[in-house]
Protein backbone atom coordinates (compact mmCIF):
# COMPACT_ATOMS: atom_id res chain seq x y z
CA UNK A 1 0.00 0.00 0.00
CA UNK A 2 2.71 2.24 0.56
CA UNK A 3 3.45 2.34 -2.97
CA UNK A 4 0.48 3.20 -3.83
CA UNK A 5 0.68 6.30 -1.39
CA UNK A 6 3.79 7.42 -2.57
CA UNK A 7 2.32 7.09 -6.37
CA UNK A 8 -0.61 9.13 -5.53
CA UNK A 9 1.93 11.95 -3.38
CA UNK A 10 3.98 11.59 -6.73
CA UNK A 11 1.24 12.83 -8.93
CA UNK A 12 -0.14 15.32 -6.54
CA UNK A 13 3.15 17.25 -6.61
CA UNK A 14 4.08 16.74 -10.12
CA UNK A 15 1.25 18.33 -11.67
CA UNK A 16 2.14 21.44 -9.99
CA UNK A 17 -1.99 21.09 -8.73
CA UNK A 18 -0.26 21.23 -5.27
CA UNK A 19 0.37 24.58 -5.36
CA UNK A 20 -2.66 25.92 -5.59
CA UNK A 21 -3.90 25.17 -2.08
CA UNK A 22 -0.52 25.87 -0.48
CA UNK A 23 -0.54 29.43 -2.11
CA UNK A 24 -3.97 30.16 -0.31
CA UNK A 25 -2.98 28.48 2.75
CA UNK A 26 0.23 31.04 3.18
CA UNK A 27 -2.09 33.86 2.10
CA UNK A 28 -4.46 33.15 4.51
CA UNK A 29 -1.99 32.84 6.81
CA UNK A 30 -0.25 36.00 6.14
CA UNK A 31 -3.84 37.55 6.66
CA UNK A 32 -3.84 36.69 10.05
CA UNK A 33 -0.55 36.89 11.30
CA UNK A 34 0.16 40.47 9.68
CA UNK A 35 -1.93 42.27 12.21
CA UNK A 36 0.88 41.96 15.15
CA UNK A 37 2.37 39.65 17.43
CA UNK A 38 -0.14 37.37 18.79
CA UNK A 39 -0.01 34.69 21.80
CA UNK A 40 1.11 31.42 20.44
CA UNK A 41 -1.47 28.90 21.42
CA UNK A 42 -4.23 31.27 20.35
CA UNK A 43 -2.99 31.99 17.60
CA UNK A 44 -2.29 28.67 16.08
CA UNK A 45 -6.55 27.45 17.17
CA UNK A 46 -7.55 30.46 14.82
CA UNK A 47 -5.09 29.24 11.73
CA UNK A 48 -6.22 26.00 12.01
CA UNK A 49 -9.55 27.51 12.02
CA UNK A 50 -8.26 29.08 8.38
CA UNK A 51 -6.64 26.29 7.19
CA UNK A 52 -9.42 23.61 8.14
CA UNK A 53 -11.61 24.84 4.44
CA UNK A 54 -7.40 24.45 2.64
CA UNK A 55 -7.23 21.13 3.74
CA UNK A 56 -9.86 20.07 3.09
CA UNK A 57 -9.81 21.58 -0.69
CA UNK A 58 -5.64 19.96 -0.72
CA UNK A 59 -7.24 16.81 0.14
CA UNK A 60 -9.89 16.94 -2.70
CA UNK A 61 -7.49 18.00 -5.38
CA UNK A 62 -5.13 15.20 -4.09
CA UNK A 63 -7.35 12.71 -5.11
CA UNK A 64 -8.92 13.88 -7.69
CA UNK A 65 -5.51 14.18 -9.88
CA UNK A 66 -5.49 10.68 -10.45
CA UNK A 67 -7.79 9.72 -13.59
CA UNK A 68 -11.13 7.42 -13.00
CA UNK A 69 -9.80 4.46 -14.78
CA UNK A 70 -6.43 5.13 -12.72
CA UNK A 71 -8.26 4.53 -9.40
CA UNK A 72 -9.95 1.76 -10.41
CA UNK A 73 -7.03 0.37 -11.88
CA UNK A 74 -5.40 0.67 -8.30
CA UNK A 75 -8.56 -0.83 -7.29
CA UNK A 76 -7.80 -4.11 -8.85
CA UNK A 77 -4.49 -4.36 -8.08
CA UNK A 78 -4.57 -3.68 -4.46
CA UNK A 79 -8.28 -3.90 -3.62
CA UNK A 80 -11.14 -1.73 -2.67
CA UNK A 81 -10.10 -1.31 1.02
CA UNK A 82 -5.93 -0.38 0.51
CA UNK A 83 -7.12 1.68 -2.69
CA UNK A 84 -9.63 3.96 -0.56
CA UNK A 85 -7.02 3.55 2.67
CA UNK A 86 -4.49 4.85 0.39
CA UNK A 87 -5.61 7.78 -1.04
CA UNK A 88 -6.75 9.21 2.82
CA UNK A 89 -3.25 8.38 3.88
CA UNK A 90 -1.70 10.15 1.07
CA UNK A 91 -3.82 13.25 1.75
CA UNK A 92 -3.47 13.24 5.39
CA UNK A 93 0.75 13.05 4.44
CA UNK A 94 0.11 16.06 2.23
CA UNK A 95 -1.80 17.98 5.12
CA UNK A 96 0.90 16.77 7.93
CA UNK A 97 3.16 18.77 5.53
CA UNK A 98 0.66 22.35 5.32
CA UNK A 99 0.38 22.31 9.06
CA UNK A 100 4.14 21.82 9.20
CA UNK A 101 3.68 24.95 7.39
CA UNK A 102 1.42 26.54 9.38
CA UNK A 103 3.04 25.82 12.70
CA UNK A 104 6.47 27.65 11.56
CA UNK A 105 5.07 30.44 9.38
CA UNK A 106 4.62 32.68 12.50
CA UNK A 107 8.07 32.16 13.89
CA UNK A 108 9.63 33.11 10.39
CA UNK A 109 7.72 36.01 10.53
CA UNK A 110 7.14 37.52 13.85
CA UNK A 111 4.09 36.83 13.54
CA UNK A 112 4.03 35.48 17.40
CA UNK A 113 5.11 37.00 20.92
CA UNK A 114 7.42 35.46 23.29
CA UNK A 115 5.25 33.68 25.48
CA UNK A 116 5.01 35.73 28.70
CA UNK A 117 4.03 35.00 32.21
CA UNK A 118 1.84 32.42 32.56
CA UNK A 119 1.71 31.52 29.24
CA UNK A 120 2.83 28.01 28.16
CA UNK A 121 6.32 27.86 27.06
CA UNK A 122 6.76 28.08 23.39
CA UNK A 123 7.50 24.08 23.02
CA UNK A 124 3.95 23.77 24.17
CA UNK A 125 2.41 25.89 22.53
CA UNK A 126 3.96 24.28 19.10
CA UNK A 127 2.65 21.07 20.60
CA UNK A 128 -0.77 22.61 21.21
CA UNK A 129 -0.55 24.04 17.96
CA UNK A 130 0.27 20.86 16.26
CA UNK A 131 -3.01 19.20 18.28
CA UNK A 132 -5.16 21.51 17.31
CA UNK A 133 -4.08 21.57 13.73
CA UNK A 134 -4.29 17.46 13.64
CA UNK A 135 -7.76 18.05 14.85
CA UNK A 136 -8.78 20.48 11.96
CA UNK A 137 -7.07 17.95 9.66
CA UNK A 138 -8.24 14.76 9.56
CA UNK A 139 -12.38 15.98 9.76
CA UNK A 140 -10.69 18.09 6.57
CA UNK A 141 -9.36 15.10 4.85
CA UNK A 142 -13.32 13.46 5.31
CA UNK A 143 -14.50 16.47 4.08
CA UNK A 144 -12.42 16.62 0.65
CA UNK A 145 -13.44 12.54 0.47
CA UNK A 146 -16.58 13.35 0.30
CA UNK A 147 -15.94 16.44 -2.04
CA UNK A 148 -13.57 13.74 -4.20
CA UNK A 149 -14.93 13.25 -7.92
CA UNK A 150 -15.31 9.44 -6.93
CA UNK A 151 -18.33 10.51 -5.13
CA UNK A 152 -19.77 13.63 -6.68
CA UNK A 153 -18.48 13.13 -10.56
CA UNK A 154 -18.83 16.67 -11.57
CA UNK A 155 -16.48 19.46 -10.44
CA UNK A 156 -19.91 21.78 -9.69
CA UNK A 157 -21.06 19.19 -6.60
CA UNK A 158 -17.32 18.95 -5.75
CA UNK A 159 -17.27 22.52 -4.84
CA UNK A 160 -20.75 22.82 -3.61
CA UNK A 161 -19.60 19.91 -0.81
CA UNK A 162 -16.54 21.80 0.18
CA UNK A 163 -18.59 25.13 0.43
CA UNK A 164 -21.69 23.77 2.30
CA UNK A 165 -18.58 21.88 4.38
CA UNK A 166 -17.09 24.75 5.51
CA UNK A 167 -19.18 26.80 5.85
CA UNK A 168 -21.51 24.54 7.89
CA UNK A 169 -18.81 24.07 10.33
CA UNK A 170 -18.05 27.96 10.89
CA UNK A 171 -21.72 28.70 11.16
CA UNK A 172 -22.47 26.02 13.31
CA UNK A 173 -19.35 25.84 15.33
CA UNK A 174 -19.97 29.50 16.53
CA UNK A 175 -20.62 30.24 20.49
CA UNK A 176 -24.83 29.24 21.06
CA UNK A 177 -25.01 26.77 18.26
CA UNK A 178 -28.25 25.30 17.73
CA UNK A 179 -26.30 22.17 16.42
CA UNK A 180 -22.38 22.28 17.17
CA UNK A 181 -22.73 18.20 16.96
CA UNK A 182 -23.34 18.14 13.62
CA UNK A 183 -19.87 20.04 12.75
CA UNK A 184 -16.46 19.25 13.86
CA UNK A 185 -15.08 21.35 16.74
CA UNK A 186 -12.44 23.33 14.97
CA UNK A 187 -13.88 26.67 16.37
CA UNK A 188 -14.61 25.36 19.90
CA UNK A 189 -10.88 23.90 19.42
CA UNK A 190 -9.40 27.75 18.84
CA UNK A 191 -12.34 28.70 21.72
CA UNK A 192 -10.12 26.28 23.83
CA UNK A 193 -7.38 27.13 23.22
CA UNK A 194 -8.08 31.34 23.54
CA UNK A 195 -8.31 30.35 27.54
CA UNK A 196 -6.65 27.64 29.97
CA UNK A 197 -7.26 24.51 28.41
CA UNK A 198 -8.37 21.52 30.89
CA UNK A 199 -7.76 18.22 30.26
CA UNK A 200 -11.06 17.31 30.23
CA UNK A 201 -11.83 19.49 27.23
CA UNK A 202 -8.80 18.89 25.25
CA UNK A 203 -10.06 14.97 25.26
CA UNK A 204 -13.37 15.86 24.82
CA UNK A 205 -12.70 18.17 21.73
CA UNK A 206 -10.42 15.00 20.42
CA UNK A 207 -12.75 12.65 20.81
CA UNK A 208 -15.40 14.60 19.04
CA UNK A 209 -12.84 15.34 16.16
CA UNK A 210 -12.05 12.02 15.67
CA UNK A 211 -15.69 10.73 16.01
CA UNK A 212 -16.53 13.19 13.02
CA UNK A 213 -14.04 12.11 10.95
CA UNK A 214 -14.34 8.72 11.53
CA UNK A 215 -18.39 8.91 10.94
CA UNK A 216 -17.31 11.52 7.77
CA UNK A 217 -15.05 8.28 6.46
CA UNK A 218 -17.48 5.77 6.82
CA UNK A 219 -19.49 7.34 4.93
CA UNK A 220 -16.85 7.92 1.92
CA UNK A 221 -16.45 4.08 2.63
CA UNK A 222 -20.01 3.40 2.07
CA UNK A 223 -20.59 5.21 -1.05
CA UNK A 224 -17.09 4.80 -3.07
CA UNK A 225 -18.81 0.81 -2.87
CA UNK A 226 -21.39 1.95 -5.16
CA UNK A 227 -18.83 4.51 -6.80
CA UNK A 228 -15.57 3.25 -7.32
CA UNK B 1 -14.70 -17.96 -11.43
CA UNK B 2 -18.23 -17.84 -10.83
CA UNK B 3 -20.91 -15.29 -11.63
CA UNK B 4 -23.74 -16.45 -9.42
CA UNK B 5 -27.13 -14.74 -10.71
CA UNK B 6 -25.41 -11.56 -10.84
CA UNK B 7 -27.95 -8.37 -11.55
CA UNK B 8 -26.24 -4.91 -11.88
CA UNK B 9 -27.59 -1.22 -12.60
CA UNK B 10 -25.59 2.29 -12.26
CA UNK B 11 -28.57 3.63 -10.16
CA UNK B 12 -31.47 3.04 -7.63
CA UNK B 13 -34.18 2.75 -10.07
CA UNK B 14 -32.61 2.78 -13.43
CA UNK B 15 -32.44 0.09 -15.93
CA UNK B 16 -30.88 -3.12 -14.84
CA UNK B 17 -27.67 -3.37 -17.39
CA UNK B 18 -27.18 -6.89 -16.20
CA UNK B 19 -30.54 -8.98 -15.01
CA UNK B 20 -29.56 -12.55 -13.96
CA UNK B 21 -25.95 -13.57 -15.00
CA UNK B 22 -24.66 -16.78 -14.44
CA UNK B 23 -21.06 -18.14 -15.90
CA UNK B 24 -18.37 -19.85 -15.05
CA UNK B 25 -14.63 -19.68 -15.79
CA UNK B 26 -12.33 -22.04 -15.01
CA UNK B 27 -8.59 -21.73 -14.55
CA UNK B 28 -6.80 -22.45 -18.34
CA UNK B 29 -9.97 -21.87 -19.97
CA UNK B 30 -10.33 -18.39 -22.34
CA UNK B 31 -13.94 -16.63 -22.93
CA UNK B 32 -14.66 -14.18 -25.56
CA UNK B 33 -17.74 -11.75 -24.69
CA UNK B 34 -19.38 -10.71 -27.37
CA UNK B 35 -21.88 -8.49 -27.77
CA UNK B 36 -23.30 -5.03 -29.40
CA UNK B 37 -22.23 -1.47 -28.45
CA UNK B 38 -23.53 -0.70 -25.01
CA UNK B 39 -24.72 -4.15 -24.41
CA UNK B 40 -22.97 -4.04 -20.79
CA UNK B 41 -19.94 -5.91 -22.13
CA UNK B 42 -17.18 -3.68 -20.16
CA UNK B 43 -19.84 -3.50 -17.46
CA UNK B 44 -19.50 -7.31 -17.30
CA UNK B 45 -15.64 -7.63 -17.39
CA UNK B 46 -15.48 -4.61 -14.73
CA UNK B 47 -17.70 -7.00 -12.23
CA UNK B 48 -15.22 -9.71 -13.02
CA UNK B 49 -11.75 -7.95 -12.48
CA UNK B 50 -13.32 -6.30 -9.00
CA UNK B 51 -13.95 -3.03 -10.67
CA UNK B 52 -17.72 -2.80 -9.95
CA UNK B 53 -19.64 -5.19 -7.31
CA UNK B 54 -23.40 -6.65 -8.23
CA UNK B 55 -25.67 -5.16 -6.93
CA UNK B 56 -27.82 -8.86 -6.37
CA UNK B 57 -26.05 -12.07 -6.93
CA UNK B 58 -21.87 -12.51 -6.26
CA UNK B 59 -19.16 -13.35 -7.98
CA UNK B 60 -17.08 -16.21 -6.18
CA UNK B 61 -13.54 -17.65 -6.51
CA UNK B 62 -12.59 -14.60 -8.34
CA UNK B 63 -8.27 -15.39 -8.36
CA UNK B 64 -6.05 -13.39 -6.18
CA UNK B 65 -4.29 -11.56 -8.71
CA UNK B 66 -6.14 -9.88 -11.49
CA UNK B 67 -4.90 -8.14 -14.25
CA UNK B 68 -7.63 -5.52 -15.85
CA UNK B 69 -6.95 -4.06 -19.06
CA UNK B 70 -8.96 -0.76 -19.82
CA UNK B 71 -10.52 -0.23 -22.85
CA UNK B 72 -8.98 3.23 -23.21
CA UNK B 73 -5.89 3.32 -20.62
CA UNK B 74 -5.75 6.57 -18.60
CA UNK B 75 -2.49 7.95 -20.13
CA UNK B 76 -2.97 11.65 -18.81
CA UNK B 77 -0.50 10.94 -15.91
CA UNK B 78 2.77 12.90 -14.47
CA UNK B 79 4.82 9.93 -15.10
CA UNK B 80 7.72 8.48 -17.69
CA UNK B 81 6.71 4.61 -18.52
CA UNK B 82 8.96 2.98 -16.59
CA UNK B 83 8.02 5.30 -13.71
CA UNK B 84 4.51 4.43 -13.85
CA UNK B 85 5.13 0.49 -14.30
CA UNK B 86 7.51 0.42 -11.51
CA UNK B 87 5.27 2.18 -8.79
CA UNK B 88 2.31 0.16 -10.48
CA UNK B 89 4.40 -3.55 -9.63
CA UNK B 90 5.07 -1.94 -6.21
CA UNK B 91 1.99 -1.53 -5.82
CA UNK B 92 1.16 -5.20 -6.98
CA UNK B 93 3.77 -6.42 -4.15
CA UNK B 94 6.81 -6.81 -6.24
CA UNK B 95 10.09 -6.05 -4.44
CA UNK B 96 12.08 -3.22 -5.81
CA UNK B 97 14.63 -5.63 -7.62
CA UNK B 98 11.47 -7.84 -9.02
CA UNK B 99 9.54 -5.11 -9.84
CA UNK B 100 12.20 -3.94 -12.26
CA UNK B 101 13.32 -6.71 -13.98
CA UNK B 102 9.07 -7.01 -14.67
CA UNK B 103 8.99 -3.71 -15.98
CA UNK B 104 12.15 -4.82 -18.00
CA UNK B 105 11.06 -7.88 -19.47
CA UNK B 106 7.64 -6.42 -20.23
CA UNK B 107 8.60 -2.93 -22.06
CA UNK B 108 10.89 -5.10 -24.27
CA UNK B 109 8.58 -7.69 -24.81
CA UNK B 110 5.73 -5.31 -25.81
CA UNK B 111 8.31 -2.78 -28.11
CA UNK B 112 8.05 0.17 -25.22
CA UNK B 113 11.78 0.15 -24.81
CA UNK B 114 12.32 3.08 -26.86
CA UNK B 115 9.24 4.87 -24.93
CA UNK B 116 10.34 4.03 -21.55
CA UNK B 117 11.40 7.65 -20.86
CA UNK B 118 8.68 9.04 -22.72
CA UNK B 119 6.03 10.88 -20.54
CA UNK B 120 2.82 9.18 -20.33
CA UNK B 121 0.76 12.02 -21.59
CA UNK B 122 3.14 12.09 -25.05
CA UNK B 123 2.66 8.07 -25.79
CA UNK B 124 0.61 7.76 -28.61
CA UNK B 125 -2.69 5.68 -28.31
CA UNK B 126 -1.67 2.25 -29.18
CA UNK B 127 1.88 2.69 -27.40
CA UNK B 128 -0.36 3.85 -24.14
CA UNK B 129 -2.81 0.53 -24.75
CA UNK B 130 0.89 -1.44 -24.70
CA UNK B 131 1.81 0.54 -21.09
CA UNK B 132 -1.94 -0.51 -20.24
CA UNK B 133 -1.30 -4.24 -21.27
CA UNK B 134 2.32 -4.17 -19.43
CA UNK B 135 1.19 -3.44 -16.10
CA UNK B 136 -1.64 -6.35 -16.07
CA UNK B 137 1.17 -8.66 -16.36
CA UNK B 138 3.79 -7.30 -14.19
CA UNK B 139 2.75 -9.90 -12.03
CA UNK B 140 1.58 -13.52 -13.85
CA UNK B 141 -2.38 -12.60 -13.02
CA UNK B 142 -4.60 -15.41 -12.44
CA UNK B 143 -7.27 -13.61 -14.03
CA UNK B 144 -6.67 -11.41 -17.20
CA UNK B 145 -9.95 -9.41 -17.93
CA UNK B 146 -8.44 -7.31 -21.67
CA UNK B 147 -11.39 -4.82 -22.56
CA UNK B 148 -11.04 -4.27 -25.97
CA UNK B 149 -7.57 -4.85 -25.96
CA UNK B 150 -6.48 -4.74 -30.23
CA UNK B 151 -8.43 -1.72 -30.44
CA UNK B 152 -5.36 1.41 -31.12
CA UNK B 153 -2.94 -1.86 -31.99
CA UNK B 154 -1.42 -1.49 -35.43
CA UNK B 155 -0.82 -4.71 -37.33
CA UNK B 156 2.31 -5.99 -35.47
CA UNK B 157 1.33 -5.15 -31.95
CA UNK B 158 -2.11 -7.60 -32.30
CA UNK B 159 0.35 -10.49 -32.37
CA UNK B 160 1.13 -9.80 -28.85
CA UNK B 161 -2.08 -10.25 -27.38
CA UNK B 162 -2.70 -13.95 -27.88
CA UNK B 163 0.80 -14.37 -26.86
CA UNK B 164 0.22 -13.09 -23.84
CA UNK B 165 -3.25 -14.95 -23.20
CA UNK B 166 -1.00 -18.02 -24.33
CA UNK B 167 1.07 -17.53 -21.27
CA UNK B 168 -1.26 -16.51 -18.69
CA UNK B 169 -3.07 -19.52 -19.86
CA UNK B 170 0.13 -21.45 -19.24
CA UNK B 171 0.52 -20.30 -16.24
CA UNK B 172 -2.67 -21.89 -15.07
CA UNK B 173 -5.03 -18.55 -15.30
CA UNK B 174 -8.01 -17.95 -16.99
CA UNK B 175 -8.78 -14.99 -19.41
CA UNK B 176 -11.56 -13.01 -20.70
CA UNK B 177 -11.68 -10.61 -23.64
CA UNK B 178 -14.04 -8.32 -25.02
CA UNK B 179 -13.99 -8.00 -29.00
CA UNK B 180 -16.33 -6.16 -31.38
CA UNK B 181 -14.00 -6.19 -34.12
CA UNK B 182 -13.49 -9.79 -35.25
CA UNK B 183 -10.59 -10.25 -33.69
CA UNK B 184 -11.53 -13.33 -31.95
CA UNK B 185 -10.11 -16.09 -34.51
CA UNK B 186 -7.01 -15.01 -33.56
CA UNK B 187 -8.03 -17.03 -30.28
CA UNK B 188 -8.82 -20.28 -31.13
CA UNK B 189 -10.19 -22.95 -28.70
CA UNK B 190 -12.38 -19.50 -26.22
CA UNK B 191 -15.55 -20.17 -25.30
CA UNK B 192 -17.84 -17.39 -26.59
CA UNK B 193 -19.97 -15.28 -23.74
CA UNK B 194 -22.57 -13.51 -25.64
CA UNK B 195 -24.19 -10.27 -23.98
CA UNK B 196 -27.74 -9.33 -25.03
CA UNK B 197 -30.51 -7.49 -22.97
CA UNK B 198 -28.70 -8.03 -19.98
CA UNK B 199 -28.38 -11.73 -20.30
CA UNK B 200 -25.42 -13.61 -21.30
CA UNK B 201 -25.23 -16.35 -23.15
CA UNK B 202 -22.46 -19.19 -23.00
CA UNK B 203 -21.26 -21.42 -25.89
CA UNK B 204 -18.22 -23.90 -25.06
CA UNK B 205 -14.91 -23.30 -27.54
CA UNK B 206 -16.62 -24.62 -31.10
CA UNK B 207 -14.62 -27.84 -32.10
CA UNK B 208 -13.78 -26.54 -35.78
CA UNK B 209 -11.38 -23.85 -34.21
CA UNK B 210 -8.11 -26.09 -33.23
CA UNK B 211 -7.78 -29.51 -33.46
CA UNK B 212 -4.98 -31.24 -31.95
CA UNK B 213 -4.08 -35.09 -32.83
CA UNK B 214 -2.94 -38.02 -30.03
CA UNK B 215 -1.41 -41.01 -31.21
CA UNK B 216 -2.52 -43.31 -28.36
CA UNK B 217 -1.66 -46.89 -28.03
CA UNK B 218 -3.51 -49.39 -26.55
CA UNK B 219 -3.11 -53.50 -26.13
CA UNK B 220 -4.79 -54.71 -29.14
CA UNK B 221 -7.74 -56.66 -26.94
CA UNK B 222 -9.09 -53.61 -26.25
CA UNK B 223 -9.42 -51.86 -28.95
CA UNK B 224 -12.85 -51.73 -29.86
CA UNK B 225 -13.56 -50.67 -25.90
CA UNK B 226 -11.05 -48.03 -26.00
CA UNK B 227 -12.66 -46.56 -29.51
CA UNK B 228 -15.89 -46.52 -28.22
CA UNK B 229 -15.17 -44.41 -24.72
CA UNK B 230 -13.46 -42.13 -26.94
CA UNK B 231 -16.10 -41.51 -29.00
CA UNK B 232 -18.73 -41.47 -26.14
CA UNK B 233 -16.10 -38.90 -24.31
CA UNK B 234 -16.80 -36.53 -27.58
CA UNK B 235 -13.42 -37.45 -29.25
CA UNK B 236 -13.13 -38.35 -33.25
CA UNK B 237 -11.31 -41.25 -34.12
CA UNK B 238 -9.76 -40.63 -36.95
CA UNK B 239 -8.25 -43.39 -38.06
CA UNK B 240 -7.29 -47.01 -36.24
CA UNK B 241 -4.00 -48.65 -37.53
CA UNK B 242 -3.08 -52.28 -37.28
CA UNK B 243 0.76 -52.47 -35.98
CA UNK B 244 2.39 -54.93 -38.64
CA UNK B 245 4.66 -55.46 -35.85
CA UNK B 246 3.88 -55.49 -32.50
CA UNK B 247 5.54 -51.88 -30.72
CA UNK B 248 8.60 -53.01 -28.49
CA UNK B 249 9.14 -50.44 -25.49
CA UNK B 250 13.12 -50.78 -26.25
CA UNK B 251 12.37 -49.84 -30.29
CA UNK B 252 10.19 -46.98 -30.49
CA UNK B 253 8.52 -46.15 -27.67
CA UNK B 254 5.82 -43.49 -28.36
CA UNK B 255 5.12 -41.43 -25.46
CA UNK B 256 1.74 -43.19 -24.24
CA UNK B 257 -1.16 -40.69 -23.69
CA UNK B 258 -3.78 -41.82 -21.61
CA UNK B 259 -7.03 -42.23 -23.25
CA UNK B 260 -8.97 -39.98 -21.33
CA UNK B 261 -6.36 -37.11 -22.01
CA UNK B 262 -6.84 -37.69 -25.64
CA UNK B 263 -8.72 -35.65 -28.22
CA UNK B 264 -9.09 -31.90 -29.01
CA UNK B 265 -7.79 -30.61 -26.07
CA UNK B 266 -4.35 -30.72 -26.70
CA UNK B 267 -1.56 -28.28 -28.13
CA UNK B 268 -4.18 -25.77 -29.95
CA UNK B 269 -1.35 -24.39 -32.61
CA UNK B 270 -0.73 -27.13 -33.87
CA UNK B 271 -2.21 -28.02 -37.27
CA UNK B 272 -4.88 -31.24 -37.28
CA UNK B 273 -4.88 -32.30 -41.11
CA UNK B 274 -2.13 -35.00 -40.49
CA UNK B 275 -3.32 -36.93 -37.49
CA UNK B 276 -4.04 -39.87 -36.82
CA UNK B 277 -5.06 -42.25 -34.11
CA UNK B 278 -2.26 -45.73 -33.47
CA UNK B 279 -2.91 -48.87 -31.72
Amino acid sequence: MSALVRMRLAGFLRTGRALAPLLAGLLALGILYGGGRARPAEAYGVSAVVLFPVLAWQTRILLDVEPDVQRRLAQVLVGPVRERLAGLLAAVLAGVGTVLVALVFPWLVGGVAAPGPGDPSAVAALALGLWAHLLALLPAVALGALASRALTRSAGYGVAVLAVGAVGTLALGLRGSVAPWLVPPVLATARALAGSLPAGTALLLSAWALAWAGVALAGYARWRRVRP
Amino acid sequence: MRLEDVRLRYRRGGPWVLRGVTARLDPGEVAVVLGRNGAGKSTLLQLCAGVLRPVRGRVVDRPHRVGWVPERFPADQPFTVTRYLTAMGRAAGLGRADADRAVDRWTDRLGLAPFRTVRMPDLSKGTAQKVGLAQAMLRTPGLLVLDEPWEGLDAAARGLVPELVDEVLTAGGAVLVSDHRGETVRLPGARHWTVADGLLTDEPATGDAAVAVVEVAVPAARVAGTVARLRADGHQILRVREPAVPPTRAAAPPAPVPPAGAGPTGDPTRDGRAGEVAW
